[in-house]
């Protein structure tokens, strides 16, 4: 065991690079690839060095509660706002206070309390089988309740925070009841079992056993890019339809990735050069082209896969409802007897 | 020192934090843990008891009668199944379940195939395979080889002294097996399928993905979903509770049969084949390989080459090594305790020390990311109250956490390993006047050295494979392969996280292959 010791002391001190360079420390629910070419971008031009923890949103929220004041972290990003309102509801950010930092960013995808900065955004759309389905058919995602969709609604599990975000829009714009019993309704069309990610609610529709699914806007466009030619095929099979969009109704539910101080952040000047950056024109490029969100800017195009979906009207509810109604919406899901 | 208060700390030192965790439960709201016990744990725990058992039953089918086999009976190419059959254990169970929900996907090769050539024969597999059931195989197809390894000692350390006595009596392979040599081999058995209930119900990525909910799902739907660490902590005590009866039962039950063992001293014992049972003992032997090894590995491979122009070779040596180093000082160290831990109880015959070493091993039940949420908490209490602040985001701090989850598993081989050798080798080493010491070096250490090294590699490979707490507990900018293969699988980019994972593999495999040829020595003369 002694020969030990100095391996390890000599590791613990290669890890902890106590020099005096420029760094800011981000704590990252997002682990595309596309980040860390963000990353390295950033550096390049500023030289500061962007150092990343990636876990689950919930791990970083907890990692950050019990360091407190101690914490090394500067950043807190996430793909959803209700993770960002969970962590300014924990007293665990704080505000930017810099109207300079949204500037041409779409104002309806702000945070009205000043917290966190939106990065990109994407919608949770429905897709629907070209060969059983008319695009007349669908309409808003009420009407996924209606008995014609028996057996045919795929979905994945109510654990994944894109469906509770979704759910939480509904409780949020139609209240609680409405949403109960919608989600009962929901729960009875299933064609199975929620199982699987959204890709593979795509592919079971390609399989003939499901014909409309609920999924996130960019996975439809990398399955489309995939360099599997049968995942092109089964992207090519359905169509993308966007919800909600007739006069009157509230828009298609969108979800924000977005980035927020830490409470104690060490670095903080630092970490709003990041923010700036990554709401830069250059990196929104890089985002839209590289994971097919949308970005946050209205300047900037979406990538040609995505632009070919046409453009559509999002609801406009403020985002932190999607973190503050959340607790309602599990219990719906819960009660409702989605898995 | 004294060696009973020296194990006393160093169990109380692996146990802190759910010590802490456990005090912490004391006192706090039940609401949202009642809310769980009315409308989901019922559910979730029948999913538990479902998949277990169903894991259970595959693997005992898959582990034992190769097992039985590879250690009675002589066949051309005996050592090579020894080695092959082991190797499952180097796939991690979630790159096993993805990588055949890939394979078996309407956009995998096998039916698009088929949609392609035999469109008439489409139907027959256009299936949706993510199944609780097809879990469960596949999770024993990696699992199975801790109860191949378990019953291959046992039944190798059995000798031929009962098969021939049992052979005497006239009689036949399958009744000598299910009247001897299991029922004597209980105690393994048990061992084996223990380390397997411990990974069912640690399982979170692969059972998420199908679709389970499990009663792990459930403390990570009260600690992410409803944002109620409270209740997840509840959980887990519950958990932890549910094993410990578990273990007890097991322990209770065990301890009522005690077997001395004799090291097999008479090899020509075993059973002869002919041609017919030969062809019947390969595809035995071939089928856990073949599903559980060759077929995941192939297909790995085969995206590796599509994938090879784009990976970045000094990042893959950096997580590799990352990796290595975190999962041979980890091993390292627990190895050490266990083996300390084993020795004392051995020579002391301490109850204490007994209850200890079992508890430790306890640790292994809870899920991985309970273990580092328990030390985050645990680590913001100490530092609360020395007030300097703990650096959450160390080596030290990660490998503190796989010794708690991971001592289990070096404990398991090295207890039964000690229990097999008859008491009368520390009373004759003590009547030559050997101190604890030198009895230990001289007997001890050499005669369990095969259960070191089995404790010290089943360790590493299972720290390789790890990932919640690497998740969880990782300083900046840190990376092993496990981590890296999952990120890019959970954002279904299976091609691209096959080089990491091929590496996870490979590493464990060549580690396993040279395991056996220790063991292989060490136990089975053949």
């Amino acid at each position: 065991m002694k020969k030990l010791f100095p391996l390890f002391a000599l590791f613990i001190l290669a890890c902890s690079d106590n020099n005096s360079e420029q760094i800011v420390n981000m704590y990252s629910q997002r682990h595309y690839d596309v980040d860390q070419l963000q990353y390295d971008n950033f550096e390049k031009t500023t030289g500061i060095k962007v150092n990343v923890i990636k876990a689950n949103a919930d791990e970083l929220i907890q990692r950050m509660k019990n360091e407190g004041e101690n914490s090394p972290a500067d950043l807190f990003i996430t793909v959803d706002v209700g993770k960002l309102w969970q962590a300014s509801d924990m007293d665990l950010l704080q505000k930017y206070n810099d109207e300079g930092l949204t500037e041409g960013i779409t104002q309806s995808l702000t945070d009205p309390n000043g917290f966190w900065v939106p990065v990109t955004y994407r919608s949770r759309i429905l897709v629907y089988s070209n060969e059983r389905v008319q695009e007349s058919d669908l309409s808003t995602y009420e009407d996924l309740a209606n008995e014609k969709w028996k057996g045919r609604l795929l979905v994945r599990s109510s654990s994944n925070s894109y469906n509770q975000a979704l759910l939480s829009s509904l409780v949020a714009n139609l209240g609680e009841e409405v949403t109960q019993n919608w989600t009962e309704a929901v729960v009875s069309n299933f064609a199975r079992d929620p199982k699987g990610n959204d890709r593979d609610q795509v592919k079971a529709i390609a399989a003939g056993q499901g014909d409309v699914a609920i999924v996130n806007s960019y996975y439809i466009g990398l399955l489309l890019s995939s360099e599997n030619e049968e995942e092109v095929n089964a992207g090519k099979s359905i169509s993308v339809f966007f919800p909600n969009q007739e006069e009157g109704q509230r828009g298609s539910h969108i979800n924000v990735s977005g980035v927020a101080l830490a409470k104690n952040a060490p670095n903080k000047s630092n970490a709003l050069k990041l923010i700036e950056y990554l709401t830069s024109d250059e990196a929104q490029e890089i985002y839209v082209n590289n994971t097919y969100e949308y970005s946050v800017k209205p300047n900037i195009e979406p990538n040609n896969i995505v632009k070919e979906w046409g453009t559509f009207r999002k609801d406009p509810l403020d985002l932190n409802m999607l973190g503050s109604k959340r607790s309602d919406a599990i219990r719906i899901f819960d009660a409702g007897g989605w898995k | 020192m004294n060696v009973k208060l020296l194990t006393s700390l160093i169990s109380i030192f692996l146990l802190c934090p759910l010590i802490y965790l456990l005090y912490s439960v004391i006192g706090l709201s039940l609401d949202t843990f009642l809310y769980l016990w009315n409308n989901l744990l019922l559910g979730y725990s029948l999913n538990t008891l479902y998949l277990l058992l169903l894991t259970v039953f595959f693997s005992l089918i898959l582990g034992i009668i190769p097992a039985w086999f590879v250690s009675t009976t002589n066949f051309k190419g005996k050592s090579f199944f020894d080695i092959i059959l082991f190797l499952p254990l180097a796939i991690p169970s979630y790159i096993i379940a993805f990588t055949y929900s890939d394979l078996l996907s309407y956009t995998g090769p096998i039916q698009s195939i088929v949609r392609n050539n035999y469109p008439d024969f489409y139907k027959y597999v256009n299936h949706d395979y993510l199944q609780i059931e097809i879990l469960a195989f596949l999770m024993a197809l990696v699992l199975y080889p801790y109860l191949y390894t378990a019953c291959r000692i046992s039944f190798s350390l059995l000798g031929s002294n009962y098969i021939n006595i049992s052979k005497n009596l006239g009689m036949s392979q399958f009744q000598t097996f299910f009247k001897i040599i299991l029922p004597i081999s209980r105690v393994s058995i048990f061992s084996g399928l223990f380390l397997i209930t411990m990974e069912v119900l640690n399982e979170y990525g692969a059972v998420k993905y199908f679709g389970v909910n499990t009663f792990t799902s459930g403390i990570f739907r009260s600690w992410y979903s409803m944002e109620d660490i409270n209740a997840a902590s509840i959980l887990a005590v519950c958990l932890l509770i549910i094993v410990s009866i578990f273990f007890l039962l097991e322990r209770y039950s065990s301890s009522k049969y005690r077997y001395n063992y004799k090291p097999n001293d008479n090899v020509s014992g075993n059973y002869s084949t002919n041609k017919f049972s030969r062809t019947v003992i390969y595809l035995i032997c071939l089928f856990p390989f073949i599903l559980g090894f060759f077929i995941p590995v192939i297909y790995i491979v085969n995206n590796v080459f599509k994938t090879i122009n784009v990976v970045d070779f000094s990042e893959l040596i950096n997580l590799s090594l990352n990796s290595f180093f975190l999962a041979s000082v980890s091993s390292l160290i627990i190895v050490a305790i266990a083996i300390f831990f084993q020795y004392i109880k051995k020579i002391s015959k301490s109850k204490t020390v007994f209850y200890l070493s079992e508890i430790v091993s306890l640790t292994y039940a809870l899920p991985g990311a309970v273990i580092a949420l328990s030390l985050i908490i645990f680590l913001a209490f100490l530092t609360k109250l020395i007030g300097i602040s703990i650096a959450f985001g160390s080596v030290v701090i990660l490998v503190y956490a796989y010794v708690m989850r991971y001592m289990a598993v070096g404990i398991s081989p090295l207890r039964s390993s000690f229990d097999k050798h008859p008491e009368t080798f520390d009373d004759t080493g003590k009547n030559l006047g050997m101190t604890n010491f030198k009895l230990f070096k001289k007997i001890h250490l050499p005669i369990n050295i095969s259960a070191i090294y089995i404790a010290f590699i089943l360790c590493f490979v299972d720290i390789i494979k790890e990932l919640p707490i690497t998740l969880i507990l990782r300083p900046f900018n840190f990376d092993t392969l496990a981590v890296r293969t999952y990120e890019y699988a959970i954002e279904e980019m299976i091609a691209k996280s096959s080089i990491y994972s091929l590496i996870i593999i490979l590493l464990g495999a060549v580690l396993l292959i040279f395991l056996r040829k220790i063991i292989n020595k060490g136990v089975d003369v053949s």
